[in-house]
């Protein structure tokens, strides 16, 4: 009974991190977090450091939740790495956040968000990034 | 003093507002690419080949060879930040660099290279104003037996002292020498192994081979599935070295500086060995050794230092003998040549302005180096960021169209692709590509000396026993061959680190 | 129960780093940094690189130099070798060739145990395909110009080498050619054939 959390170093990463933590304590789950970057360069923002990693330990620790990351990289597409991680630890949600974006800005650059949204078999908890009061 | 007119000269053509820009260009492009994994100082002086056709000799130079110690300065960067040596010269910077950083002093790891890289490199260019007139001098009287074996020498130093099997680099030098007879024999007219092809009859072009089995060879190698790790974006916090620092690093500084010097200018030396050596010294002499990996500032003064002195040392050879002391060197020679310069001893005499063009050129980068290597440092982290796929097809297209350039001939591009090829099968049956450009841009000029001194001679080989300076090249020559013999003869166990030495393996690239 | 943090991500493997259960927490968290040593960051690279190849690939090379050089001594003969005292042009590749069979022959014999070619791998055929576009960029360029060849070999190696994603390498390879036709044509006058 696992939730699996996508995780960036962003707003939408945190709340979505916020969230499947709720969710997990919730219903009692364990949850896993995947951080992939992609593959080819030798920097990529989407990788949360060793520093970022124990801080989101310690927080799903905190809230009594059983957590484990992975950090895989992947080369062609992170929806299907998504997709399969979703399917060998048979998760019962997943949990993803949303950057708000144009329609063109979704167009030209693609959403993985969308592409996990229609295609997972499982159900899917969108969530935005907290709004800056 | 009449000898200092030509130096002051010198800086008047630096100064030269199109030369300035070219030396800016020049040191930014070096630490480009010495910060981003994949090209080398060799591969991009190679590619940017054709720039030189439209500008002065010395314009030119000045751009290369700010691309060549420029890349040291950028190899730290990496090396501090993300544990990436850049280039094989900041492999030993890895160690106690990456620690400062970790302890979150990166701004004073990486102040204390820049310092350390500055002055290694303008105590070498001293070291070269004031020892390259001499040199030069004194090789005047060298006539065609001291050259050829100073050519021999000089290609048999690049073949062993380099990196990998020996019998390898032999076998590809003796590659570079079979590909300049390739056309017309100069002394009898007669065209040579060109199978009947009109293109092959004026030689093999320079450029090409080298942008091939430098650039090309070097793009298509890194086009394969190498499984390097990712890692997160290093933050720099502004610590600056603090004033111990710089009082604890200064002797570091001073002895790896003067060890870069010295090991710069030995052909198949360079700024990688240098590095090396100067952190074993100081790792040997300091009185608790237990500092050194994690973070011993001695522990990157002394190689960063080490490694632009030897950098700009290696210029010796190749400005006053006419020697290139190692790839990016021959690649420069072929630069010059290109240019219609000959370097060699009267270069300093007949050139002057070319000559200290260039030397004086190296302060002013180095200047320019250390004013700009630490605010960019964020902005170089940032390009770290793009992908290689997205680099490597802008490079093979500049390459391509770039080679077109010269002679607007579609079989210059085809060259660039056959010697591509090679240049990719070397690297992966571990020839390297080094050896065979070095040998092939000496060939003719080992050829014609050869033949000059054979019929100097009458004929007869034993002559160059008789002439003084050529009976000590050859000595030497013979000597350096047989060393690994006489080594296992005597079975000797060193006492350098031998895992550095397998390090240094893994990241060799020139 | 202290966590193994790493900086870096290893390609396809992946790290866990599990809590411990039922409300016993570690102590702490963070990890102090390792000295490095040259064992362990060379261990490390070596894992990154591709496998070696075995003792064949030196006996290849030992044949293709081998091979290339005895070439070169049988077309050396033929050009004429003349003598020390009056050389003919065939006398210096022969002596060169000579020395490339000689070295093929060490390297037969001594070379075999040295481990230090890279094996060939799946992603080889990256490189192929690589050269390939190459081959057809410079059979098209002379007919039709620059732009369409070096807008096709960059779709080709951001979408199938790079793995970039369909968009992306569209846009992309429209935008290199742009500048490079921006660059060399228009602002450096360079006369490379171009189309528009």
């Amino acid at each position: 009974m696992t939730i699996l959390i996508g995780y960036l170093p962003t707003p939408e990463g945190e709340a979505a991190l916020d969230a499947g933590i709720a969710e997990g304590q919730l219903r009692g789950e364990n949850i896993v977090i995947l951080n992939s970057p992609r593959k080819g360069a030798p920097v990529d923002a989407a990788l949360a450091s060793a520093e970022q990693v124990n801080e989101l330990l310690r927080r799903a620790e905190v809230a009594g939740v059983l957590a484990t990351i992975r950090q895989p990289g992947h080369t062609d597409d992170l929806t299907d790495e998504f997709i399969d991680v979703a399917d060998e630890i048979d998760a019962t949600l997943i949990v993803i956040g949303l950057r708000r974006r144009s329609q063109v800005g979704k167009f030209i650059l693609g959403s993985h968000a969308q592409r996990i949204l229609l295609q997972a078999d499982r159900p899917v908890l969108a969530v935005k990034a907290q709004e800056k009061s | 003093m009449d000898f200092l007119a030509p130096v002051i000269n010198g800086f008047g053509v630096v100064l030269e507002p199109t030369n300035l820009l070219y030396c800016l260009i020049g040191v930014l492009i070096g630490m480009l690419i010495g910060v981003l994994p994949g090209l080398g100082p060799a591969a991009t002086i190679a590619i940017l080949l054709p720039l030189t056709y439209g500008v002065e000799p010395v314009t030119a130079i000045i751009m290369l060879s700010g691309i060549f110690y420029g890349a040291q300065y950028g190899g730290t960067i990496t090396s501090v930040l993300l544990r990436l040596p850049g280039e094989a010269s900041s492999v030993v910077t890895v160690f106690d660099g990456y620690a400062l950083a970790r302890q979150g002093k990166a701004g004073t790891a990486l102040g204390i290279a820049a310092i350390g890289s500055f002055f290694g490199g303008t105590v070498s260019i001293i070291g070269l104003t004031l020892l390259a007139p001499v040199v030069a001098g004194f090789a005047l009287d060298f006539g065609p037996p001291e050259y050829t074996a100073l050519a021999m020498l000089g290609i048999l130093l690049v073949a062993t002292v380099s990196n990998g099997s020996k019998v390898k680099s032999i076998i590809a030098a003796s590659l570079g020498l079979l590909l300049a007879t390739v056309g017309r024999d100069t002394f009898t007219g007669e065209t040579r192994f060109t199978f009947d092809n009109l293109s092959l009859a004026d030689g093999l072009d320079f450029v090409p081979i080298a942008m091939g089995i430098f650039g090309l060879g070097e793009i298509l190698y890194n086009l394969e599935e190498r499984h390097n790790k990712v890692q997160a974006p290093a933050k720099v916090a502004n610590v600056w070295p603090s004033a111990k620092d710089l009082k604890d690093s200064s002797a570091a500084v001073g002895r790896g500086s003067v060890l870069g010097f010295f090991l710069g200018i030995l052909p198949g030396g360079g700024a990688t060995i240098a590095s090396l050596a100067a952190y074993a010294m100081e790792k040997k002499r300091a009185k608790n050794p237990e500092r050194f990996g994690r973070g011993a500032v001695e522990g990157i003064a002394a190689p960063e230092s080490a490694n632009n002195a030897a950098a700009t040392s290696s210029f010796i050879p190749l400005l006053t003998l006419g020697i290139p002391a190692n790839a990016t060197m021959a690649i420069i020679f072929g630069a010059l040549l290109i240019q219609g310069v000959t370097p060699g001893p009267q270069l300093v005499q007949n050139d002057p302005e070319l000559f200290w063009g260039v030397v004086n050129s190296m302060y002013i980068g180095n200047i320019l180096l250390l004013i700009m290597s630490i605010p960019l440092v964020g902005i170089f982290v940032k390009i770290l960021r793009v992908r290689a796929a997205i680099l490597a097809p802008i490079t093979v297209l500049i390459t391509l169209i770039g080679v077109y350039t010269i002679n607007n001939s579609l079989f210059d591009i085809w060259l660039v692709i056959a010697f591509g090829v090679l240049g990719y099968l070397m690297k992966k049956f571990g020839f390297e590509p080094g050896p065979l450009v070095l040998a092939f841009v000496l060939g003719s000029l080992l050829e014609e000396n050869l033949r000059r001194s054979l019929l100097l001679f009458g004929g007869d080989p034993s002559g160059f026993v008789g002439r003084p300076i050529s009976a000590v090249l050859l000595l030497v020559f013979l000597v350096v061959m047989l060393l690994p013999l006489l080594q296992k003869a005597f079975k000797k166990t060193r006492a350098t680190a031998p895992a550095v030495t397998a390090l240094h393996d893994e990241k060799e690239r020139v | 129960m202290i966590f193994a943090s790493h900086e870096g991500v290893s390609s396809g493997g992946s790290v866990k780093h599990p809590a411990a259960g039922n409300g016993s927490f570690p102590a702490t968290l963070d990890e102090l940094p390792q000295p490095l040593t040259p064992e362990q960051l060379a261990a490390e690279w070596d894992e990154e690189q591709p496998p070696h190849a075995g003792p064949l690939a030196n006996v290849a090379a030992a044949v293709t130099s081998a091979a290339l050089g005895i070439a070169g001594l049988a077309m050396s003969v033929a050009m004429g070798l003349g003598t020390p005292a009056k050389p003919e042009p065939g006398l210096w590749p022969f002596i060169i060739s000579l020395v490339m069979v000689a070295m093929s022959v060490a390297l037969l014999a001594f070379g075999r145990r040295k481990l230090d070619a890279e094996a060939f791998s799946s992603s080889s055929w990256q490189v192929a395909a690589g050269v390939g576009t190459l081959v057809g960029f410079v059979l098209v360029v002379g007919v039709a110009g620059f732009e369409i060849p070096a807008l096709l070999l960059t779709f080709i190696w951001l979408r199938f080498l790079g793995k970039e994603t369909w968009r992306m390498s569209v846009l992309l390879s429209f935008a290199v050619t742009a500048a490079f036709y921006l660059i060399f044509v228009v602002a450096l006058n360079v006369p490379i054939p171009h189309l528009f």
